[in-house]
């Protein structure tokens, strides 16, 4: 039944607008951050609504020869992100939350960065082509790893969805000290599924010219920037729910959040970019290594 | 322009051709690389040179020869320093004139200061093209302190017209000679700690070790130049083999490496910065014992029917100037090659086999200059259609008597 707490929910908490401002004020720290690092004074960390504003303005191009998924994709993407995000608990509220949130969740982010790839596939440019060539190699080596790490500690807590993975912590303690592991590759998948230096290999600026979304420009380029600033919050949302206590109180949510977009601020700095075959590499070994730990954690 | 098939790859390897160029992130002027693809594999490229064609030889006909400094110090933005050394030297050469020992220490000292801001222009640029900001970010940083001093000694942070026939324009005062002297120090240590991550960094060596090689007897082949082929083992440094300007006058030592790969070629620019601040802090403390006298005075109205050739090592290699004169005081032809230009040959073997990732890095490695290197452009006026020629073509169209000028 649709009362007006689950419409407030889907809108307003931790609903639509909530999740818009802070993914994109989120994407505009990071920005700040970073720049800091680098000794930079960097752009204000309300920049990314004024770039979305901006595009939303612009004019929108086709390019002669792309295929009809270039309009139909950019959208999906953003659509897929956002009812993923409502999956996830922000600070012990997920308003489309189920029983089985864990199965829905890993087919949605492989949805979402698909349909990015299959945009840069459809507008018919070399570059972007190249791009998502590389970034579908990319899903086949963090998929595993992230799959299995968020396998742990969903099976330790005897549930599928977050939700239930953040109550039994607030019993059990945080899953980051009972797995560090687990947590330590389902950290090092998320980098890649956001593609933060090191593994910003599809969108390559120097090699490939931004890759799969070289072609794009105005309101569909736009919805693919949203819709990679709300994976961001989603990722970090996720990684609390799964492995930082899953907390219920929003400042101490915001403050472990920015914790780690801290430490993402840190890699990206520190970081060179891989090469593809060395992403590949890397990735199997450590779905080895989550999914050994698995199996021990099982015996034992 | 250029036929594909010559490139002699069958035309089945040739899955998917990229165009790299003539606008690209990769390349920070306009030239073209036409790759061919194999999934991710480099398995061809034709480099297309010719898009920064600006008239320079046939405009310095048209000058006399107290303008050509100024025309020859804007062919590169980057090493415009030891282009007028170069000139100046040629000029002097025809001239046969000797500069005082005074101008040619400050020349050394102007050189060195180039090569500093050149190669960690280009450490940056590299640290860019991986994908490593930060890095990028530090030693552009560090390289405004060579800035500061080029624009307290010269007057100039780019072009200095510090060089002129017979000397230089202004002196290094006694006072600027402690400054300049603790901000060598300072670099030194900078550029120690730069070394360290580009050596030490294991993600930066996974990616350069090993990446774009070039063998001694490739590099000994297409005759390259400068610090590239220094780094496939060929020991060729025009400050060392034919000693100009006070180089043959101080302690260094020429530095080569023998990796063939990318890191090498870090290796090698990394220890050249070192061995640049210590040519400064020689030839800075040997300025004291010098005579105050740093130009011979006088006036170019008309030289007489001769020709001369120099050289001299710019921070990316040989730099050769050849000029004849006619008996006025506008030369009769002068001609330049400059590095990039022989070492462009390098990309093919250096590109062919490797990952398309390592395309700008491989390029980046190779620190093309492309706007010095575009000589000449033929073009069909009566079509404006753009053409390349080969061997046998280029040399009947020299020894065509059309194409030849009266002798002076």
């Amino acid at each position: 039944m649709i009362t007006l707490d689950f419409l407030f929910q889907m809108f307003v908490f931790p609903g639509l607008l909530f999740l818009l401002g802070i993914s994109l004020l989120y994407m505009g720290i990071l920005r700040k951050l970073t720049a800091r690092m680098q000794n930079r004074i960097g752009p204000p960390i309300w920049q990314p609504f004024l770039d979305v504003l901006k595009l939303f303005s612009k004019e929108n191009i086709n390019p002669e020869n792309s295929r009809p998924g270039f309009t139909l994709w950019p959208m999906v993407a953003l659509a897929s992100t956002l009812v993923l995000a409502l999956m996830i608990p922000v600070a012990g509220t997920a308003p489309l939350s189920t029983s089985v949130d864990a199965i829905v969740i890993i087919y949605f982010f492989a949805l979402t960065s698909l349909s990015m790839f299959m945009a840069g596939l459809s507008s018919a440019n070399p570059f972007a082509v190249t791009g998502s060539v590389r970034g579908l190699v990319q899903i086949f080596a963090y998929e595993f790893p992230f799959i299995v790490s968020m396998i742990v500690p969903l099976m330790f807590a005897g549930t599928l969805s977050p939700a239930g993975v953040s109550a039994y912590q607030a019993q059990a303690g945080w899953m980051l000290f009972s797995f560090p592991v687990a947590a330590v590759v389902f950290f090092l998948a998320m980098l890649a599924k956001i593609e933060l230096p090191p593994f910003h290999v599809p969108d390559a600026h120097q090699e490939i010219v931004g890759g799969y979304h070289v072609e794009y420009s105005g309101t569909r380029y736009a919805f693919m920037e949203v819709a990679r600033a709300v994976k961001l919050f989603v990722l970090i949302s996720l990684s609390i729910a799964l492995f930082f206590g899953g907390t219920a109180n929003i400042f101490l949510f915001i403050g472990e959040s920015l914790v780690i977009l801290f430490i993402l601020a840190m890699i990206r700095t520190v970081a060179a970019r891989t090469r593809i075959n060395q992403v590949l590499k890397l990735y199997w070994i450590l779905g080895l290594i989550a999914l050994i730990e698995l199996v021990i954690r099982l015996l034992i | 322009m250029t036929d594909r098939k010559d490139t002699g790859v069958p035309e089945s390897k040739k899955t998917y051709a990229l165009p790299i160029g003539p606008q690209h992130p990769a390349l920070l002027e306009s030239e073209n690389l036409e790759v061919f693809l194999d999934g991710e594999v480099i398995s061809d490229v034709n480099v297309n040179v010719g898009y920064l064609h600006r008239g320079i030889e046939r405009s310095l006909q048209n000058r006399n020869y107290i303008q050509g400094i100024y025309l020859a110090e804007r062919i590169c933005g980057i090493c415009s320093g030891v282009h007028t050394i170069s000139y100046c030297q040629t000029v002097e050469n025809l001239l046969e004139i000797e500069v005082p020992e005074r101008a040619k220490y400050i020349r050394t000292i102007i050189g060195e200061l180039e090569r500093i801001h050149s190669h960690m222009l280009w450490a940056g640029v590299l640290a860019h093209e991986i994908g490593f900001d930060t890095l990028f970010q530090v030693v552009w940083r560090d390289r405004e302190y060579v800035m500061d001093i080029l624009e307290q000694l010269t007057g100039n942070r780019v072009n200095y017209s510090m060089v002129t026939i017979g000397g230089v324009r202004r002196d290094i005062s006694g006072n600027a000679i402690p400054h300049v002297f603790n901000i060598a120090n300072l670099l030194e240590e900078r550029i120690r700690n730069h070394a360290k991550v580009f050596l030490g960094d294991k993600l930066l060596l996974s990616r350069t070790s090993g990446t774009g090689p070039l063998k001694n007897s490739d590099a000994e082949e297409f005759s390259l130049v400068g610090p590239l082929a220094r780094a496939s083992g060929v020991k060729y440094d025009i400050r060392k083999d034919h000693p100009y300007a006070a180089y043959d006058q101080v302690e260094w030592a020429s530095v080569s490496n023998r990796g063939c790969d990318a890191q090498a070629r870090i290796a090698v620019r990394m220890q050249e910065l070192m061995q640049s601040t210590g040519i400064i802090k020689a030839c800075l403390l040997k300025l004291s014992d010098l005579r105050s006298k740093c130009r011979i005075e006088g006036k170019i109205s008309a030289v007489k029917p001769n020709e001369a050739v120099s050289r001299a090592e710019a921070p990316r290699g040989e730099l050769i100037y050849y000029a004849r004169s006619n008996g006025t005081d506008h030369p009769e032809r002068i001609k330049i090659r400059t590095p990039t230009y022989s070492n462009l040959l390098a990309l093919k073997p250096m590109l062919k086999g490797q990952y398309l990732s390592d395309l700008p890095l491989i390029v980046a490695s190779l620190d093309p200059c492309f706007s010095c290197t575009d000589r000449v452009a033929l073009v069909d006026t009566s079509t404006w259609e753009r053409k390349s020629l080969n061997e046998q073509e280029f040399r009947k169209l020299i020894d065509d008597p059309k194409y030849r000028r009266a002798p002076a």
